[in-house]
């Protein structure tokens, strides 16, 4: 259906359809986000021995998340007297923005996907790097040391980490000969990437839990180090807005993840009377599930020991492993 | 010139990029300047994109959002945060001088785009975008492109050498 709209010429009734349609991913997303935090902090409970939210919508506080919603919203909208207005007011959409337009790019099922670009995980890198800015704005605009020294922090995260995330996923582009991310989950229709590229997927994995800023890697937003990093000085709606990024990140990476490393929509052998979309969900449940159990298990890590971890271990790795990936690939062609 | 969907993206991606060269011109604090180069950049890259240079766009934002936070960090590390500019007073011969300038300027990229012949071979760029290039550059061209990362190395190493001399000498009257 979707790839029909895209191949039509461009009209009013087109671009009505598309914004429609493009409304109808927000909200799907913001009920992920409203579940997705819910499901951290029961996990988190049940990891902890606790019960987490169990009083507001039933046994398992199903309306917990909409009542916080609720209550961020209603609240007072304080900027500092000291901070710089309209840099403090743009850097939580900046921040936002670009957590959304990643999804475009990502194909939940094989007819359910927004933009097919040939460049789909190329595109995704690079517009995910553009929120850092945001985040950097909003600690520098807030005029608060511990807010400034966030901000950095995420700064120089990203900037090491995005790296190794990169150069992890160059040698699946060397097997699939091509950045397209429809054309990654077909070549998966053998063999999942992750048993092919297992080297490639821990490399992965690690720098995207560094991208999503989560433990243990929250250097940017260290509670008991930083009170908690760019956004100390923000409140309501507008933190609203940089918490709702981080969670659609957490949302595009599980996404992207499930495409380039477990195999899109595709199923396993002998199980292929299950619909494509369950599998995704699966696979992606899979991926959110590990990512909070990451949060309740390990330790954050040093600032020092974090960006050494980056340029001395993972880049290597990652290196090496496309070095061996064309070396294989060369081989197998020759015999 | 008819209205249509292109033309409205273009116009609307070539103001925010005017607009943004300007604001860096004109506004007085280090970040807020970074701010209006940031928009300039997300919008040439939006232009790459209407002229179906997808990978080109992709990466122009790839390298420039890096490079933007990093002259970000360098801004808020090398200023204080109420610094501001103040205006240095300008002549009026220098302002005729500088009206000049700009106007010879224009004159000379709009003489030189209007002239500019790239030949009538039709040449199918937007498909398959980034293959292209790649065969362009590694099949094609290797060793100048070779010779170009070469080049960007010995300025990397140059810098630090620079930069170590200094500290060097300091060890050394310590």
């Amino acid at each position: 259906m979707v790839q029909d709209l895209l191949h039509s010429s461009p009209g009013l009734a087109n671009f009505g359809i598309f914004f429609l349609l493009a409304t109808v991913l927000l909200l799907v997303i913001l009920g992920f986000v409203t579940y997705g935090i819910l499901a951290e902090r029961k996990v988190l409970g049940f990891m902890q021995g606790r019960y987490g939210p169990n009083h507001l919508g039933g046994r398992w506080g199903l309306l917990q998340t909409v009542s916080d919603v609720l209550k961020l919203l209603l609240k007072e909208d304080i900027i500092p007297k000291a901070a710089d207005r309209p840099l403090f007011i743009i850097a939580p959409v900046i921040a936002f923005a670009p957590s959304f337009m990643v999804m475009a790019t990502i194909p939940l099922t094989d007819n359910l996907q927004f933009a097919d670009l040939g460049i789909g995980l190329l595109y995704y890198v690079a517009i995910s790097g553009m929120s850092v800015v945001g985040f950097l704005l909003g600690g520098w605009a807030s005029n608060n040391k511990f807010s400034l020294l966030g901000g950095m922090r995420a700064a120089s995260q990203m900037i090491s980490y995005e790296i190794p995330l990169v150069m992890s996923v160059l040698g699946i582009i060397l097997l699939t000969g091509s950045l397209n991310l429809n054309e990654i989950v077909a070549a998966q229709e053998g063999v999942w990437f992750i048993l092919l590229q297992p080297v490639a997927f821990v490399v992965f994995f690690i720098a995207a839990v560094a991208e999503l800023n989560r433990v243990p890697f929250d250097l940017a937003e260290a509670e008991n180090e930083l009170v908690a990093g760019f956004h100390t000085e923000y409140s309501g709606f507008r933190w609203a807005m940089f918490m709702l990024a981080e969670y659609v990140y957490m949302f595009a990476m599980a996404s992207l993840i499930t495409v380039v490393f477990l195999g899109g929509w595709l199923p396993l052998p002998f199980l292929g009377f299950i619909p494509g979309a369950v599998w995704f969900a699966l696979k992606f449940s899979l991926v959110v599930y590990i990512l909070i159990w990451f949060r309740a298990t390990f330790p954050r890590i040093r600032a020092d020991k974090l960006i050494e971890f980056a340029w001395k271990v993972l880049l290597p790795v990652a290196l090496a492993n496309i070095f061996l990936t064309a070396l294989i690939k060369e081989l197998l062609e020759l015999f | 010139m008819t209205l249509s969907g292109e033309f409205l993206a273009f116009m609307s991606l070539a103001i925010v990029a005017v607009v943004g060269g300007m604001l860096l011109l004109n506004l007085t604090k280090v970040v807020h300047m970074v701010l209006g180069l940031f928009f300039t950049f997300a919008s040439i890259a939006g232009i790459f994109i209407l002229l179906s240079a997808e990978f080109l766009g992709v990466v122009q934002i790839l390298v420039y959002s890096g490079a933007i936070t990093i002259i970000m960090l360098f801004g808020i590390m090398l200023t204080r945060h109420q610094d501001e500019e103040e205006q240095p007073t300008v002549g009026a011969w220098k302002r005729v001088l500088l009206l000049i300038g700009v106007l010879s300027f224009g004159a000379l990229f709009y003489i030189g785009i209007y002239g500019l012949d790239f030949g009538t071979t039709p040449a199918a760029l937007h498909v398959s975008n980034t293959e292209q290039i790649g065969m362009a550059l590694y099949r094609d061209f290797v060793i100048p492109f070779e010779l170009m990362s070469v080049l960007l190395l010995v300025a990397l190493i140059g810098a630090i050498v620079l930069s170590r001399k200094d500290d060097g000498k300091e060890a050394e009257k310590q």
